[in-house]
């Protein structure tokens, strides 16, 4: 998808306009992602031409004054004090800053009126019109200024807040402290929308960061649904606003909730942007997505946010190889950016790259080993050499640093278990959901240190919720079935441990197709153990065949090849029972694929396997069948009395029925 | 920084893996061991034989001193470069697989097999595998697989987990465990540049090893990333360091080093009262600038260097960090060490009241702490300075009670005994003895002390003492005049001791053994002795000014006696401003002595009469040391000759003389002996004189003072004259003749004695008195001969003085 030039060049002067206004704001991280994606557009041949027409009158259009001459006169006449502000603000004294435009005499007032207020539930008008003569009016101030001074007051309850929080997981983190500048920042934006809405029943015209404030506060009160509102506002608004996308992001828990409110988003290229990165959030892969984030790359061909995303989408689609090879050209590209590296370090771990790791961990530490990022992957570089209690250190720091460091609690809880410390392990995991509640990885965590206090019926709530993050991986379908079969419930476990199956050809199917070109290895056959375990299953509740079938199966697994033609005619007993929309998985084509992989070779699973089936097949009668299965397992060595005694009672049988016949 | 490991310790630990692994030949073992020792465990195997190059061989390449600092040295080198390392396994071929491959090849293999952060973790997690199993563990074995041996990953030595090898392995594994993830990532990065300049050499050998090939992931991605992005990854991870070699950021150097470093300087400036030498301690300034943490002990390093440089305002400051740092050592209150470290310092800087003020304020302090060891070292100090500055102590001694010296000195030694502290009570019995020899007491009492000073230092060992021991000694011998066992106890310090003695008393000696060759008339002896000292140790303000006295002195002997008086009076110029306690009382009081005689020479006897009943009120005042009044006395009454009154001089000399004997002083005794037969022959009474002068010469003679002798002969040529001049020349011929003949004789002795020591007025004098002797016996050839000899040696000394 490229831009016309016309295109470019408006967009070009968006993200400038963006940029200067965000930082008129102090919203750092949204001015930087914005001039960061800036950077990426390509330079227009004929661009330089026009900028190079007047450079003595020519002002650019991120300078302008307001539209808005009410608003203008405001800002005009309020300059100085805003520069100061800005200052204050830049040198990080954040109660300063909202003291120039909002003394706190006027907030604690709000305060208390408002508390009068509440006790005297008598109407909303009557309150206002009542309170109008008692209580202070609101300053006269420009909305920027505004802003400025209420996002200083939050941010310096948030300060506030992180210098109250005890240790990381100390006795006393109870993860209970509240930033208190929230409610005095929510009550006067309550009134100031308010207010603004009694003028004339319309909205009139405002800039949308005021809506994004707002919507910001009510996320932190965990006034979802407001906050949504809020923020949509504000992105319809002012659309170049990241750090507001991001918000609407955090809130979006399902992707059926982002395909609802995807028509009421503004259409444009933000939104684009929006829908993409969000779809990577939650696990989603396909190729509509892999199409949409290469056709932001073509317009924005270097752009780390995208590649990240590139990178990310394979990792969740499990093409690890090719995540990695994403994640190392962004670092050459972009040597000194630390953002998501813990992702990096988490693909290199799951790989055991070591050395890579540590170059990276070494990296990271020299470019600044005080960032989250940074210690998250020391903390893996740990991880992977068993060194637990350094990890542990690590990734604590890494929390100190950012109690919202998602993957640290989460890993931080890795390490717990590792450490066989489960009550840490199940604080940190559950921190980590309480952080994010997309977490796959810590539901799972949450499941397995259950299902290690052999608490079955909890780790199978835990292990529910995370396949139902990612319906499609079929290590999650593996663990609840496993878990229902610890609890004896045969039928739904088969089901699940079934599902498992089909999400591992699925993954198949959407990774070759993918076209990433990698080399794939894994999951390309169906995984013996689950195999086994079905077949388990179906022996308790004595349905033979299906054991027999699964048991066969799973044996074939061995050689892939050669079992293909077994393979098919079984995989017609998964599809079955697969009972969700399966779309583009196609069993034939898990199938094929499977037949040109080699086998998994003799494994526990499929030896147990084999016996099962040596012993079925003596007590069939077949004693020739039983023969051949007992000295294949001699041949492999495993188990190999118990399957001479079955070679030599086969032998005895056969001999016997000789004698007979 | 991290701790204890460092580049160089990683060298260490390949080379013990080489060895463990069998790849050091057999020739090579016990060089690479010692290598490894004498620097991880500071103990070199191989200590040099305890041959003092001093000074039997005046041309040996390497001072003394050399010697004390190299150790400092190697061990700077190795912490810097990893040639030291080539220099040692150079030399040996490995023990195994490939001809011409040398033991440094394999050494570099190893280092450079060590290509990520990864393999340096590995590096250090693969060192328990070469330490033999633990019984735990063989036990675990035996019961896993039977009594089957247990089978190690290395061929070779297993290491015993408590042998020093094996303990230094294991504390590095477990150091490298400890080190957080940047330390350990300095330490990788530290090493990088270690083994960097090997680069060259190992890709000859290697080829395909390649400009990024010090870390193989960048080695592995640079495909992929393209060069450029490569380097700035790179760079971004390894800092300048890649391609500036100059670049200095990250210290190769551990505290551990630092700290040992710092304590071995100190040791050194402790024990020899030397200072770094400045190469030395440049290349420590510049390893210390780059570790982040600076030890206080740094502080009292540079304390002590700026002392000795004398640098008085930065003495002090240097202190005071110091101590500011250091309040607190081991966890024991630490102020009443600043107090004396600050006493000691002012008074070396001849700040002598603050200097007392200051010692009771710790003396105070110490009892207040009840730290006994400062509050008897600060007690013998104040005892000791008193001795040197009786003025000042004689105020205090009032108001404070102290009481007399001998009390004192015996108070010290029965603490010191009780306490057990070897050092204070053997410098005390010293102390006790010098003091009895300076009152003049009984020389058997002093050498008492002496011997049991002697027993205490050999039964403890203590080989600093014995600068001190010896040196009492030399007085010992010097007053009993025996001039050979004085330079015999010179000799032997400096041969023996002197190695492990503070330089100071290595100075004394030296300058006792110039001054006491000068005294022979070897003047070029006395310089070349002098010039032995090390030029480093010279770098000390004191130690170079008191060496310059030295030289001023011998100097000035030889000036005076060439009656070369402009030249003496600029020397004496120079030598009279010394700060008096730069030298012993002795050494001044040798100065003022030829400053009067100096004066004597010109004929200024006013002067030189003015300044002797100045030093001898002086003395009396102090209670001085008892030679020093004998000497002044013999001077003033060798003045009352000088002026023609010799008669004058005569209680002067029984007195002198009496006192010698009650003291033994022989050298003064013999040399007052003199000066009475001199008021003899002035009145006359020549046979009295040439009586006592006969039976003093012989053991003049051995106090090897040549002046002396040589003015006693002649002396003793004018009591035979004197002889001859009282027997009739007509009735007596023969016995005349004898007379003359005998003056004859002595004289001769006396010029060549005279010649000896090169006094020109005194040859000139005694050729002159053979001129005439030889005119009045008749032979005028022999006197015109003396007499063309006066004016040879006249016109001669005319021109050298010239």
């Amino acid at each position: 998808m490229g831009l016309s030039a016309k295109d470019s060049v408006h967009l070009k002067e968006a993200l400038q306009i963006a940029v200067v206004k965000c930082s008129e704001r102090c919203l750092y991280q949204s001015a930087k992602w914005a001039a960061e994606l800036l950077d990426a557009l390509p330079e227009q041949p004929d661009e330089k031409l026009g900028a190079s027409t007047g450079p003595g009158n020519y002002v650019h259009p991120a300078f302008y004054p307001n539209p808005d001459p009410e608003e203008a006169a405001l800002e005009a006449r309020e300059l100085n004090r805003y520069l100061l502000a800005k200052s204050f603000f830049d040198c990080k004294e954040f109660d300063r800053c909202a003291a120039v435009f909002l003394p706190e005499s006027l907030l604690a007032g709000l305060l208390s009126a408002k508390a009068s207020d509440i006790t005297s539930p008598r109407g909303k008008g009557k309150a206002i019109s009542t309170s109008a003569s008692d209580q202070q009016s609101l300053p006269e101030i420009s909305q920027k200024s505004l802003f400025l001074a209420l996002y200083a007051k939050i941010i310096s309850g948030e300060k506030r807040k992180d210098e109250d929080s005890e240790m990381i997981m100390g006795p006393h983190d109870l993860g209970t402290v509240t930033n208190k500048q929230l409610l005095v920042v929510s009550r006067f934006l309550d009134r100031w929308f308010a207010e603004r809405k009694t003028d004339d029943g319309e909205q009139p015209t405002s800039y949308g960061f005021l809506e994004y404030l707002y919507g910001m506060v009510l996320v932190k009160e965990k006034n979802d649904s407001v906050a949504l509102d809020y923020l949509m506002q504000s992105v319809h608004l002012f659309p170049w606003n990241w750090g507001c996308w991001l918000e609407i992001t955090n809130l979006i828990s399902r992707i059926e909730q982002l395909n609802k409110i995807a028509p009421h988003m503004p259409q444009n290229i933000m939104s684009f942007i929006f829908h993409a990165n969000t779809a990577v959030n939650l696990y989603q892969q396909g190729q509509d997505l892999a199409a949409s984030l290469s056709d932001l790359l073509d317009i924005f061909p270097t752009s780390s946010f995208l590649l990240t995303c590139k990178a990310l989408l394979n990792y969740h689609s499990k093409d690890l190889l090719t995540a990695e090879q994403d994640f190392s050209n962004l670092l050459a590209l972009h040597p000194h950016r630390l953002d998501s590296l813990d992702h990096y370090s988490n693909i290199l771990y799951v790989l055991n790259l070591r050395p890579k790791l540590a170059f990276l961990a070494h990296l990271c530490s020299s470019i600044d080993k005080f960032r989250p990022e940074s210690c998250v992957v020391v903390g893996n570089y740990y991880s992977l050499l068993s060194l637990h209690e350094k990890a542990v250190q690590y990734f604590r720091r890494a929390l100190t640093l950012d109690r919202t460091c998602l993957s640290a609690w989460t890993l931080m809880g890795h390490e717990y278990v590792e450490l066989k410390n489960t009550h840490a392990a199940i604080e940190s995991y559950r921190r980590a959901v309480d952080v994010n509640r997309r977490d796959y990885r810590a539901w799972y965590g949450l499941g397995q240190t259950y299902e290690v206090l052999e608490m079955h019926a909890y780790a199978l709530w835990y292990y529910k919720k995370a396949a139902g993050l990612r319906p499609w991986d079929g290590k999650m379908w593996q663990a609840v079935g496993s878990c229902l079969q610890k609890m004896g419930r045969d039928r739904d476990g088969i089901k699940a441990l079934k599902r498992a199956l089909l999400a591992d050809s699925y993954y198949e199917s959407t990774a070759s197709s993918f076209g990433s070109g990698g080399p794939i290895d894994r999951t390309a056959q169906m995984d013996p153990e689950v195999l086994l375990q079905i077949a388990n299953m179906y022996d308790r509740l004595d349905e033979e065949d299906e054991a027999k079938a699964y048991m066969e199966l799973c044996v074939a697994q061995e050689d892939g090849g050669a079992a293909g033609a077994d393979t098919a005619g079984l995989g017609d007993s998964v599809a079955i029972h697969h009972d969700s929309p399966g779309g583009p998985a196609s069993d034939g084509e898990g199938g094929e694929k499977e037949g040109g992989h080699e086998g998994t070779g003799v494994t526990v699973a499929t030896s147990k396997a084999r016996m099962w089936l040596a012993k079925f097949a003596m007590r069939a009668e077949d004693y020739a069948t039983a023969n051949r299965l007992a000295t294949e397992l001699c041949q492999d060595g495993v188990e190999v009395e118990e399957a001479k005694a079955l070679i030599r009672e086969a032998r005895a049988m056969m001999e016997n029925l000789d004698g007979l016949g | 920084m991290s701790r204890i490991l460092t580049p160089a310790r990683i060298g260490f630990l390949a080379l013990i893996q080489l060895y463990a692994e069998g790849a050091v030949p057999n020739d090579a073992i016990v060089p690479v061991i010692n290598f490894v020792t004498s620097h991880v465990f500071d103990c070199d195997l191989t200590t040099p034989a305890t041959t003092s190059t001093y000074p039997a061989t005046a041309t040996t390449s390497t001072p003394p001193a050399a010697g004390t600092w190299a150790k400092a040295e190697s061990a700077i080198s190795v912490i810097l470069s990893l040639r030291e390392f080539e220099r040692v396994l150079g030399p040996f071929a490995a023990a195994d697989r490939l001809p011409g491959r040398r033991l440094w090849d394999r050494f570099l293999e190893k280092l450079w097999a060590i290509d990520t952060l990864h393999a340096l973790q590995e590096f250090f997690d693969r060192l328990p595998s070469y330490l033999a199993k633990t019984r735990e563990e063989l036990r675990r074995h035996r019961a896993e697989h039977g009594d089957a041996p247990p089978r190690y990953p290395h061929p070779g030595i297993q290491l015993s987990r408590a042998s020093p090898f094996g303990g230094f392995l294991r504390n590095a594994n477990l150091e490298f465990l400890r080190l957080r993830f940047d330390t350990a990532a300095d330490l990788w990065k530290a090493f990088v540049k270690y083994r960097q300049p090997t680069a060259d050499y190992w890709r000859r050998r290697n080829p395909h090893y390649g400009r990024l090939s010090f870390d193989s992931v960048l080695v592995a991605a640079e495909p992929q990333w393209g060069g450029d992005n490569t380097d700035a990854l790179a760079v971004l991870a390894y800092g300048h360091m890649l391609y500036d070699t100059d670049y200095d950021d990250a210290s190769p150097v551990s505290t551990h080093d630092i700290e040992a470093l710092l304590e071995f300087q100190v040791e050194k400036l402790h024990r020899f009262g030397n200072r770094v030498p400045s190469e030395l301690g440049e290349q420590f300034n510049a390893l210390l600038k780059q570790s982040h943490a600076i030890p206080s002990l740094f502080h009292y390093v540079s304390f002590s260097d700026t002392w000795r440089a004398g640098d008085y305002f930065t003495t002090f400051d240097n202190l005071h960090r110091y101590f500011d740092y250091t309040m607190q050592y081991q966890n024991k209150p630490f102020h009443q060490y600043a107090l004396m470290n600050m006493a000691i310092v002012q008074s070396d800087f001849g700040c002598h009241r603050e200097a007392i003020a200051m010692m009771l304020a710790t003396v105070s302090t110490a009892r207040e702490a009840r730290d006994t060891t400062c509050l008897n070292f600060a007690l013998n100090w104040l005892f000791h300075f008193g001795r040197a500055h009786p003025k000042l102590v004689r105020e205090l001694e009032r108001s404070s009670g102290l009481s007399s010296e001998k009390e004192i000195l015996a108070f010290l030694r029965a603490k010191a005994r009780e306490t057990g502290m070897w050092v204070l009570w053997s410098s005390a019995l010293l102390g006790e003895a010098r003091l009895g020899l300076s009152s003049g007491e009984s020389i058997s009492a002093a050498l008492e002390n002496m011997v049991r000073s002697s027993q205490i230092i050999v039964e403890r060992n203590m080989k600093p003492m014995m600068g001190t021991q010896l040196s009492v000694a030399t007085t010992l011998w010097d007053r009993l005049g025996l001039a050979y066992m004085s330079t015999l106890a010179c000799e032997v310090f400096l041969r023996c001791h002197a190695k492990n003695s503070i330089f100071d008393d290595e100075l004394k000696a030296t300058g006792h053994l110039a001054g006491l060759l000068a005294a022979q008339g070897k003047y070029e002896q006395a310089f070349a002795t002098l010039e032995q000292i090390d030029k480093n140790s010279l770098r000390l303000a004191k130690a170079s000014e008191c060496w310059h006295l030295f030289r001023g002195i011998v100097k000035l002997r030889r000036d005076l006696h060439h009656n070369n008086l402009d030249a003496a009076d600029h020397l004496l110029s120079q030598l009279l401003q010394a700060e008096p306690d730069t030298l012993e009382p002795e050494g001044v009081f040798l100065i003022d002595s030829m400053h009067i005689e100096a004066l004597m020479r010109r004929g200024d006897f006013d002067a030189a009469f003015a300044k002797i009943d100045r030093l001898l009120a002086e003395l009396r005042e102090d209670d001085g040391d008892i030679a020093l009044r004998v000497r002044l006395l013999i001077h003033k009454a060798h003045l009352f000759d000088c002026v023609g009154r010799p008669e004058k001089g005569f209680t002067l000399s029984v007195r002198a003389a009496s006192l010698a004997w009650r003291a033994r002083l022989l050298p003064q005794l013999w040399h007052a002996i003199g000066a009475l037969a001199n008021i003899l022959n002035a009145l006359a009474e020549f046979a009295a004189a040439a009586q006592l002068l006969v039976a003093v010469l012989p053991r003049c003679l051995e106090s090897d003072d040549v002046f002396v002798a040589a003015t006693l002969y002649s002396l003793l040529a004018d009591a035979w004259t004197g002889q001859a001049g009282e027997v009739d020349a007509k009735t007596q011929k023969q016995k005349r003749t004898e007379c003359m003949t005998k003056a004859h004789e002595a004289l001769d002795s006396a010029l060549a004695y005279f010649a000896t020591v090169e006094d020109v007025e005194k040859q000139c004098e005694m050729l002159a008195k053979q001129a005439t002797l030889m005119r009045a016996m008749g032979d005028h050839v022999r006197s015109e001969e003396y007499a063309a000899k006066y004016l040879a040696l006249k016109k001669e000394s005319m021109a050298r003085n010239e």
